[in-house]
């Protein structure tokens, strides 16, 4: 029973963090229809960033979370206006070459500023680094910040498009694009908000997940597989989908590596994405629309 | 008259011998009248930069204290940097630069193991000297490449002295935990072939992706096997990730690395957690740590020549293979040319240098010319000690 508490428990917080990655994904995708093949690195750029002013620059944590989610934020505007904007009416494969171009050009850059700072960075955790006993469970405290720190953020930006006007008209735009033109909604506004809204979502993932995971220029790739697996397990334009794929797939993995075997960790997730795709193809709660992806 | 006649001949004969000396010196590519170009090529950005701008570093104070001392043979050391960026396709692009159109002479280089095994073929064809400083992977010099030398500990004499080690400190329930991408076979295949030929079994055999971000799964399992040592074949990441989810569970075995993990200082930050590394072992290709006394005069030089920089075990990594490549050119006499090089680095027997653990030997038949790990550690509060030199049987 302690085994399986602690792999869920690990597979909870793994999990929470691959949905804040697809939530992100998913923002975007279910406004514009685009997949952003930039999230990992604008994830990766943003967790520099904080690293920069906490631990450089010796600016307390909440700050440099929020300047690197205002930053994040930037950057996916910055993403819009290079990527997307121009090319909206181009086919989806320029769309895409264009996302994948501004992740080689953030990865670059980031490999410049902080590649020669060390390999792997660590970020102090913002909990005590000793780990504390809960009931028979021993959990690092930085776990369970990661856990509330991504209910909070996930809660959060629920409330922001079920209780906001902004949020609204983002839901409009990405349920019908042309009605909400009709209606007066500036869609060009709409989607650089949501390029904006998908990276400071990745920023906060990132900042949160750092004291666990280490910074280095190349991690932004395997961040955003795992997120854009969960996402799809979720259904692409589902916000929920993304928490409960998230979350699903740190399970499942964690189930894998302790029941099966370490080398199932990997894959396990993707096998049953393979099975779930082929009986639900929009994934678990996604519309059954057709989209451009 | 017939004086000046003769003068006049031999001035033209000396005209002609200087002219045939620079036509024969011309041939040789990299080598001037007082200059010689060496090329390095690893990671200059990104992650694998420690073992490849830290190393270049090394190289180039042994360079700048060679050549004002006058060169060798009156010939001044120039560096030649490349970055490879650990990326297999760019090491073959940056020594094909290097070769052609840098014209080097030699190569001192090689961080990444995956990124230099590549480059070998292009190596090879060129027929270029080259020592491999920081890259482990066994086949870069297996099977042998008559031009390529390796003044790093091999995967397979790295692998070996894990389990050497581990026996020697008097585990008795061995387990593995390894990456299983190009460079952890490159040490898991031998690592398993050196169980085999001690006729044991690992009695847990567990995998880590490079990227991953959590050890639950894997140390509740070590755990229960009742593991008392773990060889972590493992780059720094997965590797600080695992040490620590073992702490995070109590499991505090004997955690032994090799030279991917090569900073125990680093590490400890990395882990972040009180404690974590208190039984953490590992491998250094140099005998000294970088606060040693020993080391003061090249401390002094690398933050001279690199303000802001401190003295770091990769920058030894380049001071020794600098040191050889320096011997090599002495032996290999005046009249330079690629082959002398090679036949003096054949030659080079128990050559010691300020860095390494171990006489440098190298032959014909073995170009694995540092078979001499040394055996670090870092307690918790308290700085990096040598525990032990290894020589694999």
């Amino acid at each position: 029973m302690i085994l399986l508490t602690y792999l869920l428990l690990s597979g909870l917080t793994t999990g929470s963090l691959y949905a804040l990655i697809a939530l992100g994904i998913v923002v975007v995708n279910k406004a514009t229809g685009v997949i952003n093949f930039a999230h990992g690195e604008l994830f990766m750029f943003s967790g520099f960033v904080a690293w920069m002013l906490h631990v450089q620059m010796g600016v307390p944590y909440l700050p440099s979370l929020l300047v690197a989610v205002a930053f994040g934020f930037a950057l996916g505007v910055m993403t819009n206006l290079i990527a997307f904007r121009p090319l909206k009416n181009a086919n989806i494969i320029s769309l895409v070459l264009a996302t994948i171009g501004i992740a080689f050009m953030l990865r670059g850059t980031a490999r410049v500023i902080w590649g020669g700072k060390g390999d792997y960075l660590p970020f102090p955790p913002i909990t005590s680094p000793e780990p504390v006993m809960i009931g028979d469970i021993m959990v690092i405290p930085q776990q369970l910040a990661v856990l509330a720190g991504a209910l909070v953020i996930m809660a959060a930006f629920a409330a922001f498009f079920r209780l906001t006007r902004a949020g609204k008209m983002m839901q409009a735009t990405a349920d019908n694009a042309k009605a909400a033109t009709l209606v007066g909604i500036r869609i060009d506004r709409i989607y650089m908000l949501s390029f904006g809204t998908g990276a400071a979502i990745a920023a906060a993932a990132a900042v949160l997940m750092a004291p666990l995971t280490l910074l280095y220029p190349d991690m932004g790739f395997s961040f955003f597989i795992k997120g854009f697996a969960a996402a799809v397990l979720g259904g692409l334009t589902s916000l929920p989908g993304a928490v409960l794929g998230g979350i699903s797939i740190g399970i499942i993995e964690a189930l894998a590596g302790g029941y099966i075997h370490s080398s199932f960790i990997e894959v396990s997730a993707f096998i049953v994405i393979m099975f779930v795709l082929v009986v639900r193809p929009t994934g678990l709660l996604g519309s059954s629309g057709l989209r451009r992806v | 008259m017939a004086l000046k006649q003769s003068l006049r001949t031999g001035l033209a004969g000396l005209v002609m011998m200087g002219a045939a000396l620079q036509a024969t010196q011309a041939q040789v590519p990299g080598v001037t009248a007082d200059t010689i170009k060496i090329g390095s090529f690893a990671a200059l950005t990104g992650p694998g930069y420690l073992y490849g701008k830290l190393p270049m570093n090394g190289i180039e104070v042994v360079f700048d204290q060679v050549n004002a001392a006058g060169g060798i043979n009156g010939r001044k050391l120039e560096l030649v940097r490349e970055d490879d960026r650990c990326d297999p396709a760019a090491a073959i692009g940056a020594v094909k630069k290097l070769i052609y159109e840098d014209k080097v002479f030699a190569i001192i280089g090689g961080g990444c193991s995956n990124a230099t095994f590549a480059a070998r073929e292009a190596l090879d064809e060129a027929k270029i000297p080259m020592i491999v400083m920081a890259s482990v992977h066994d086949g870069i010099t297996m099977p042998i490449s008559p031009t390529i030398f390796s003044v790093a500990t091999t995967s397979t004499i790295e692998s070996q002295a894990q389990l050497d080690f581990a026996i020697a400190q008097g585990a008795k329930r061995i387990a593995v935990i390894s990456m299983r991408d190009a460079w952890g076979r490159a040490r898991y295949n031998p690592l398993i072939e050196a169980f085999q030929k001690k006729g044991i079994k690992p009695v847990l055999d567990e995998e880590m992706a490079p990227d991953a971000n959590d050890a639950t799964a894997q140390v509740l399992r070590l755990k229960a096997a009742n593991a008392d040592a773990v060889l972590i074949v493992l780059y720094p990441k997965p590797a600080a990730i695992f040490m620590r989810d073992a702490q995070k569970l109590g499991f505090k075995p004997l955690a032994v690395g090799q030279t991917g993990i090569a900073d125990p200082a680093a590490f400890e930050d990395q882990v972040g957690s009180p404690g974590a590394t208190a039984t953490f072992r590992t491998i250094s290709m140099v005998r000294y740590t970088p606060e040693d006394p020993a080391v003061d005069k090249w401390r002094k030089a690398i933050e001279a020549k690199f303000p802001g920089d401190r003295l770091s075990v990769f920058n030894l990594f380049g001071i020794g293979a600098a040191q050889v490549m320096v011997e090599g050119l002495k032996r290999a006499g005046p009249d330079l040319t690629r082959e002398k090089l090679v036949a003096a680095l054949n030659g080079l027997k128990d050559f010691q240098t300020d860095v390494y653990p171990g006489g440098i030997t190298c032959s014909e038949t073995d170009h694995r010319c540092n078979k001499n790990p040394a055996w670090i550690a870092k307690e918790p509060g308290k700085p990096v000690r040598v525990l032990s030199v290894t020589k694999p049987e």
